[in-house]
Formats: structure tokens, sequence, C-alpha cells
């Protein structure tokens, strides 16, 4: 029987959505879960990753844990991977996920595959499914260890209504940190924002809005919605938005019900990125702009003008 | 310092892409270094003239790479190295970082530069599985780099909670992102000259290993094949009045998708 291992996705204290999808997907395919929680102060997150559906829980809760290091990290992975006796090891999507999944595939000798959107079990053999080359194609892969570490893709599993698991606490014990790679600071942009990862609606700006008047103005409309703000390559790189607000193949990927890009002329390495919402409204002053080409609702017109009204809309119709 | 950089030759993937009975149809294709592995390169060439350092690159398979490491060397690398074995075609990410681990142990460098990610797989493993083979720090997703002393450097990662600031002692492993840097373009005074040097072609015999020792005959994971990836559909596109057309597709959003 496959044993599931689900490193538990832990921001600012809270428990992400991501956790219990993978929790999920593990209980779908029959296999027996724990998930593995790592950080500072979590004792408390015990009943979420209860009632995310895992029958286990390894608990790593150390002070000297508060901020990501991928090399204790992955220590304590690999750990509760050996405790469990786990065959699939899966982080929810982000970019932690990615900087420890390798790690520990290559401590356990095992294979890794990021941004896996399926798994398929036949007998003691594993698949995965993930998309390759920008998007352009989907891979089928095989998996030649006994044991897989894989990052699943945002939005590739959903959470089962009503699933619970049991409570089972075992205590990891904490690495030494890594002294010859420190954190010296953390740079946190504007608190307080809407993580990306788990909004329901993502509004992103592009290019189109120009400048930080520009931003601004998009962002008015991603505060009235509650709304993750995000952004393209190019306003990242232009210095208007944070590195971690990048939607797209170098950036995030997000999966959100409402995707609006707002400016945004559609290259396939920003499409990688956001293809997998649930609905897609696009604005962009080019008709030809390759972005209507996902777009499920698309306005062709100047953003300056189309935002506010856009706004207004919005509040009439909710009201 | 010594600094070893990766460079890989992938599928340019801005092309149309066609899959036929399971694989990538080859009709059309072209290949260039990968976009990534360029920020590498760049990070390299930039340390070299800012700080002093002696820069080689490493680049695995990809048949014929004499163009995109001439391209290297006109940016500014002073040595490349082509590994080249028949026994790598089916090489996953941990016999890519094995193949490094040779590379790097001749070569007694420290910091290794890659691409945080390959363009043909975006899987971006290989330089943290080869960091951890070699047991030395890494940091993956670099969007900044400066070096401290002798002994460290300090470099910015992209992560969840915001931008980290780390140091990191070496000798190291970095995998750096798009956002470091805006690669030079390779000036014609570069080019002539890159004509002139020489690439170290190997074999992993001459490498001092083989195809048992890197286990390249047994993949951790491999292709089994390729699909076509679904593509959404385009909806619905309004023009005209603004606000005429904006009311309408708010209302949509409401009622039809019911996402508002
Ligand atoms: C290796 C690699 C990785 C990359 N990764 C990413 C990634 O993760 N995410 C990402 O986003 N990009 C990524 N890129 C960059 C990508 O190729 C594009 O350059 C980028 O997405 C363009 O951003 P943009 O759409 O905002 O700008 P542009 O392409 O310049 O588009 C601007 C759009 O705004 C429209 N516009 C202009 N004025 C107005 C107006 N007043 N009203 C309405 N519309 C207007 C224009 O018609 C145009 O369509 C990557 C590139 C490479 C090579």
């Amino acid at each position: 029987m496959a044993k599931v291992l689900v490193i538990a996705d832990i921001k600012q204290g809270m428990l992400k959505g991501g956790t219990a999808e993978l929790l999920s997907k593990a209980k779908a395919i029959g296999a027996e879960t724990a998930v593995a929680a790592i950080g500072s102060n979590i004792e408390s997150l015990t009943p979420d990753l209860v009632n995310a559906g895992s029958d286990t829980q390894y608990i790593a809760d150390d002070p000297g844990l508060e901020l990501f290091s991928a090399g204790p990290y992955a220590s304590c992975v690999v750990d509760a991977a050996k405790q469990f006796g786990a065959n699939l090891i899966w982080f929810a999507f982000s970019e932690n996920g990615k900087a420890v999944a390798p790690r520990v595939a290559a401590q356990l000798d095992a294979a890794c595959a990021t941004e896996i959107t399926d798994v398929i079990l036949e007998g003691d053999q594993i698949e995965v499914i993930r998309p390759a080359i920008t998007n352009k194609v989907m891979q089928r892969v095989k998996i030649n260890t006994e044991q897989l570490v894989a990052v699943v893709r945002a939005g590739a599993f959903e959470a089962a209504e009503g699933i619970t698991g049991t409570e089972n606490v075992v205590k990891l014990s904490i690495p030494a940190a890594d002294l010859k790679a420190v954190i010296k600071e953390i740079l946190t942009d504007a608190s307080g924002e809407i993580d990306l990862a788990d909004a329901d609606v993502v509004i992103s700006v592009g290019r189109g809005a120009k400048d930080q008047a520009g931003v601004d103005l998009v962002k008015e409309l991603a505060d009235d919605l509650s709304a993750g703000f995000g952004s393209s390559r190019a306003m990242v790189d232009g210095g208007f938005m944070a590195h971690n607000k990048q939607v797209g193949q170098t950036g995030k990927i997000v999966a959100p019900t409402l995707y609006m890009a707002i400016g945004i002329s559609g290259a396939i390495q920003h499409l990688a990125g956001m293809t997998g919402s649930k609905v897609i409204l696009a604005v962009n002053k080019d008709p030809e702009s390759p972005i209507f080409n996902v777009a499920d609702y698309g306005i062709v017109g100047d953003l300056f003008e189309v935002v506010p009204i856009l706004r207004e809309e919005i509040k009439k119709i909710r009201s | 310092m010594k600094i070893l950089t990766t460079v890989k030759k992938v599928v340019d993937v801005e092309l149309n892409m066609h899959v036929k009975d399971g694989a990538i149809v080859e009709d059309g294709l072209q290949y260039v270094i990968n976009a990534w592995d360029e920020n590498a390169v760049e990070t390299s060439v930039r340390l070299k003239e800012n700080n002093g350092a002696e820069t080689t690159l490493v680049s695995i398979g990809g048949g014929d790479c004499t163009d995109m490491i001439r391209r290297c060397y006109a940016m500014g690398i002073e040595n490349g190295i082509h590994i080249d074995d028949p026994a790598l075609t089916k090489a996953d990410s941990s016999i890519y970082a094995k193949v490094l681990q040779k590379v790097y142990e001749k070569g007694d460098y420290d910091l290794i530069i890659t691409g945080k990610q390959s363009q043909d797989t975006d899987s971006g493993q290989t330089g943290i599985i080869l960091a951890e083979y070699l047991g030395l720090p890494c940091v993956s997703n670099v969007i900044d780099l400066e070096v401290t002393d002798d002994q460290h450097i300090k470099v910015s990662r992209s992560g969840d909670a915001g931008t980290e600031i780390i140091e990191l002692a070496l000798p190291a492993v970095i995998a750096v992102d798009v956002s470091i840097n805006e690669p030079r373009l390779p000036q014609m005074r570069g080019i002539m000259m890159a004509k002139r040097k020489k690439i170290k072609t190997m074999d992993l015999a001459a490498l001092g290993t083989s195809s048992d020792e890197i286990g390249a005959a047994a993949p951790k994971s491999e292709i089994a094949e390729f699909m076509a990836s679904e593509s959404r559909k385009s909806g619905q596109k309004f023009e005209g009045d603004a606000a005429e057309i904006t009311a309408q597709v708010v209302a949509l959003l409401a009622n039809e998708a019911k996402v508002i």
C-alpha cells in the first residue's frame, strides 16, 4: 500500500490549502497518509493538520526553524520519510518546496519530479504527468525508484469535502542550523498582502500599466476584490513589483477561480503560470494580443479607462 | 576565485512544437542556450570583471555545442568543457549531477553557478542535487549576488516569505534566476577571439569515470512519452465603447461564470 508523506505548507503560522489538496489526493489513491510540519510555534496547528487529512503528524517545532533554511528543512523531511516508510513524498507548489525536494531526493537516493499534475500507481510502478518546455507539451514520466519526491503543481489536486484524519503526533529531532548558508535578513514586501498561492481571485498587472500610477490603479481593483496582486516579469524587472509577485514559468504558478490579466501581452512564459485558472479575464488595448487566446472574457481597451469602470461595475453588481 | 558555470543546449521554446506518437516532432525545431544559463554565464563574467575570477563552463550532451560555447566565450568565459558520451542519452537530473560532480572534483572550483532550471524540462533540480552530492551549501532562485570576502558571498533568494539575504561560505553552489541580470550581447571583437579558442571535449572515460559509476544506464526517472498540452479555448472578446463592454463583461462574470 502506498504511503504518502505530505510536507505541510505553512506560511506566517498558517496552514495553507495545498496541504489538504495533497492529502485528499493521497486518500483518493488509497494511501496511508502522514504530514511533516516544520517551523516555530506550530504546535497549535495540530488540529488543522489532522483535519487536512493526515493520520500521523511528524512535527519539528523549534525557534531555530522559524526562518526557512533548505538544509535543516530537508533533514526534517528525510527523518519523517524514514520513520513513516513513505514511498511518495509530496510538496505543495512553493519556492521552499522546490528548494527542498531535490535535496530530500538526493539524500534518499530517490527520483525527484517537480510540477507534477497527476500521479499514476500500478502495483509498485509509479508514473507522473507533468508539463515541460514552458507548458508547450506534457510528459508522462516513469519513475524507476521505489520512492518518489515530488512538487505538485498549484491547482493539480482538489481538496475533498469532509476529509479528516486521526491525531498521532510524532516529534522530530531538531537538526543543527546550516552554518554555511546563513540567513541574515528577510525583506518582506508590504505585509498583510494576500498570498497569491491561495487567493480565490488573482489580478496581475503588466507593462501596459506603464508606471507606478498605473500599478496603483490596478492595485485598487485588487484591493476591492481582496484579490492576490501579481505581476508579469516586465513590471518586476521595471522595479514596480517584488520578484515573488511574478506569475509565470519562473515565478508563481497560480490557479485561482478568477484571474485578471491587465495590460499583459500573454507571453508563453506568463501563460505557463496562469492557464490553470478557472476563469480568465484580460484587458488589453491590442485586439491581436495573444492573451486573448486564453481568456474567457476579453476587453479590448485602454486599461486606464477600463479599470475604473470595472471597479464601479463590480461594486454595483455586488451591492 | 575559480568559477564553474553549467550551460545546456535546449530547444527554443518560442517556436511551434508538435507531438506525434508520443514524441516531439523534430522538424522545424531549433536549439539555443538555456535562458537561465545565459544569466549564469553573465553572472560569472561579471564576477571575473569586478572581482577577478577564472571562468570555466561545462556543458553535457546536446550534440554539437560549438556555437553555443563560442557564444559564451564571446561573452567573456575563458575555458569550455563539453562532456559528450553516448551513454548519457537517458540522463536525468541525478545523472547530470553525478557527471558535474566529476568535473568539479577535477577542477578545485570555489563557486558553481547553474541556471535555476532548464527550459526543456523545467525541472530545476540539477544544481541542488549536485550540491548534495558534493556536500556544499546551496541557494537556488538567486536574484542578486555580492562577494563579501575571499571565503564568502552574499546572495538574495526570492523565497516564499520575501527576499532572503543569505551568506554562503565558499565553495558553494548557486542556481540563478533570469532576474539576476541582463545578459550582454557578444561584441564583434569577442566573437572573433572566440573562434580561435579551444573547446575541451571529453567522454566519461576522459573524465576519469564510466557509465557504470555514473549509473547512466539506470536513470531514476525517464520520459515515457510526450503528449500535447491541453490548450485553453479563447472565449468572448469585446470591442467598442469601454463603459458598455466593461459593464457587459462584469455582468457575465457575475451571472454566467459566477465568479464575482
Ligand atoms: C526564461 C524566461 C522566463 C520568463 N519568465 C516569465 C515569468 O515567469 N512571468 C512573466 O510574466 N514573464 C516571464 N518572462 C518574460 C516574458 O517573455 C515577457 O517578456 C513578459 O511576460 C512580458 O510582460 P508584459 O506582458 O507585461 O509586457 P509586454 O509583452 O510588453 O506587454 C504589454 C501589453 O500591454 C498592452 N498595453 C499597453 N498599453 C496598454 C494600455 N494602456 N491598456 C491596455 N493594454 C495596454 C500591450 O498591448 C501589450 O500586450 C520570461 C522570459 C524568459 C526568457
